[in-house]
């Protein structure tokens, strides 16, 4: 065999066996980082002790009213007055605003951030602002809200509305590079400004990635925005902080329940919302069926 | 197309002037090289050569959205890189730049807004310009799809709103890239006669991309045939008695 034939029959087995490298490495890391392994053997008891003694079952109560204030709401609809109806709802009201006010701020810093508008140091100053806003996350931003404008759902709005610009924008200017060159190009020849190009012919034609990535980021926003109450930043992660505290495991569990299924429906509605602005649209509507089963799973 | 009108508008100021000029993407390796082109108002020039020798580039140059290798391109008085202000130049390009989720109007809007709406900030939409859009759509046949989103719409009607919309704009410079491209007979008469009344009731010039030569031919004035990387100044039959040279 001659020595370029032995050496690429080596190439081959290495790039192969690159991927298997990479588990064993991984393995070798994790294992530098355990000091004993003998920990994980209780674990598993540990664990049953915890839910059968501290978890369950999940104490309800977090969604009867509280004792004060007084509920006012009728007897049917009294979960209205109940925390976890109350948090729950402070933390969509802020994953809304948020989400609406980090998509008028970042629209604008994303149409500068674009390559193909831009020459390349207003795009790359731009790509920095957005950069600095994502590169920490919303419960790093929540806490330096509260120590700025105290505790409550202002600061958990300042906080997110700061990570949507970052993040929104990101995903914004990358569709924005995605799209056709050819209506720039008519437009450019037109004379248009690049303010009437921006209204006329970006948006329009980037518009269905624009509000399918809105409504992804809703979703985010929820989401995230329960974990932000720990820090004070308002919303049901307040009175899950609250109960932690107190050792109250069965009522935190009741809250991560609620928090499941409505992220669940979140995730539904958000994905049933999308599939109107994500294809051609020429497509039949999804159905329910569609959202619930995996793509994959469905016929073409 | 009389022998008399064009006489008097050959002494106007050309449109378009080209001189020495050398267009293509890559200093090194220019594609076509052009001595002298100049159009006057209320002229049609075709231009026709094989696939890829690099007439989409010379619209492109003229656009202003290549730069020239070398030479001066020189449209309504802007000399590159300056270009002639909003409104002015007019283009069809080959692959037409539609927005395709947006209505038939919306698109011939935005070359009515160039053409009617000095401002650069304009966003709503004048009357003017509402009033040339609609007369542009009508003059292609398209006035029943008003509404209608450019992706349900077919290739030569896509063609059509791409037409309408640079008609809209009533510039001084068309420019049009095979844009009778995928039309029947009568959808083509109908597009090329409302383009060349427009040309020539209003002095401006069509500068058109068309592969066929024998439709060329027949539309246009003058002929430019590229080839070997050289435009060929060719006249047409029709014209060639009287500009014998
Ligand atoms: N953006 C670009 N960058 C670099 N080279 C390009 C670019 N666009 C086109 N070219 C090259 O320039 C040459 C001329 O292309 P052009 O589009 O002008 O041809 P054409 O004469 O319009 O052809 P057709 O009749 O097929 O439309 C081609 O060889 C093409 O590969
Ligand atoms: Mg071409």
């Amino acid at each position: 065999m001659k020595f370029n034939e032995i050496l690429s029959i080596r190439g081959n087995f290495l790039i192969k066996a690159t991927p298997f490298l990479i588990f064993i490495s991984s393995i070798v890391v994790f294992n530098g980082m355990v000091d004993d392994w003998g920990r994980l053997s209780g674990s598993i008891d540990n664990l049953f002790v915890f839910i059968r003694e501290s978890l369950w079952p999940p104490d309800w109560s977090v969604i009867e009213p509280q004792a004060y204030p007084i509920c006012t709401a009728y007897p049917l609809i009294d979960f209205t007055c109940s925390t976890a109806w109350i948090g729950l709802l402070e933390t969509l009201k802020i994953a809304f605003v948020s989400t609406v006010f980090g998509m008028i701020l970042s629209l604008p810093i994303s149409l500068l951030a674009a390559r193909n508008l831009n020459p390349w140091w207003l795009s790359y100053s731009s790509r920095f602002i957005l950069a600095a806003f994502r590169s920490l996350p919303s419960i790093i931003w929540a806490i330096f809200f509260v120590i700025l404008v105290g505790f409550g759902p202002l600061s958990g709005v300042l906080a997110m509305t700061v990570y949507t610009i970052g993040y929104l924008g990101k995903l914004q200017y990358e569709a924005i590079e995605g799209m056709n060159k050819t209506p720039l190009y008519a437009a450019e020849a037109m004379g248009l400004s690049r303010f009437e190009t921006a209204f006329q012919v970006v948006i329009p034609e980037s518009a269905n990635d624009l509000i399918s990535q809105a409504i992804f980021m809703f979703e985010y926003n929820f989401r995230h925005g329960t974990v932000i109450g720990i820090v004070g930043a308002g919303g049901i992660g307040y009175y899950i902080n609250l109960y932690l505290k107190f050792l109250q495991y069965d009522k935190v569990i009741a809250y991560l329940i609620i928090i499941f299924i409505v992220v669940l429906l979140i995730d539904m509605i958000s994905i049933f919302a999308r599939s109107f602005f994500t294809e051609e649209g020429d497509m039949p509507k999804p159905s329910w069926f569609h959202v619930i089963l995996p793509a994959s799973m469905i016929k073409k | 197309m009389t022998g008399d009108s064009k006489e008097i508008e050959v002494y106007r100021n050309p449109i378009v002037r080209l001189l020495d000029v050398e267009i293509g993407y890559k200093k090194t390796e220019p594609l076509v090289k052009i001595p002298n082109l100049e159009i006057f108002p209320g002229e049609i020039v075709a231009i026709a050569g094989p696939s890829g020798v690099g007439k989409t580039t010379l619209l492109r140059t003229i656009a202003g959205l290549v730069r020239p290798i070398s030479g001066s391109v020189e449209v309504c008085g802007a000399v590159s890189p300056s270009k002639p202000s909003k409104g002015i130049l007019g283009y069809v390009p080959q692959r037409l730049g539609l927005i395709r989720h947006t209505s038939v109007m919306h698109n011939v809007m935005i070359g009515a807004n160039a053409g009617h709406n000095k401002s650069l900030w304009s966003i709503l939409p004048s009357s003017l310009a509402k009033k040339y859009a609609s007369e542009a759509i009508n003059s292609m046949g398209l006035s029943d799809k008003l509404r209608e989103p450019i992706r349900r719409l077919s290739g030569g009607q896509q063609r059509r709103v791409a037409t309408a919309r640079t008609l809209a704009q009533r510039p001084s410079l068309i420019m049009a890239d095979e844009f009778l491209s995928e039309l029947d007979e009568d959808t083509m008469d109908m597009v090329l006669t409302a383009v060349t009344q427009y040309v020539r009731q209003s002095g401006a010039a069509l500068l058109v991309v068309e592969h066929d030569v024998s439709r060329a031919k027949s539309m246009a004035d003058r002929l430019l045939v590229i080839d070997d990387g050289r435009v060929n100044p060719f006249i047409t039959e029709a014209t060639a008695m009287e500009v014998k040279i």
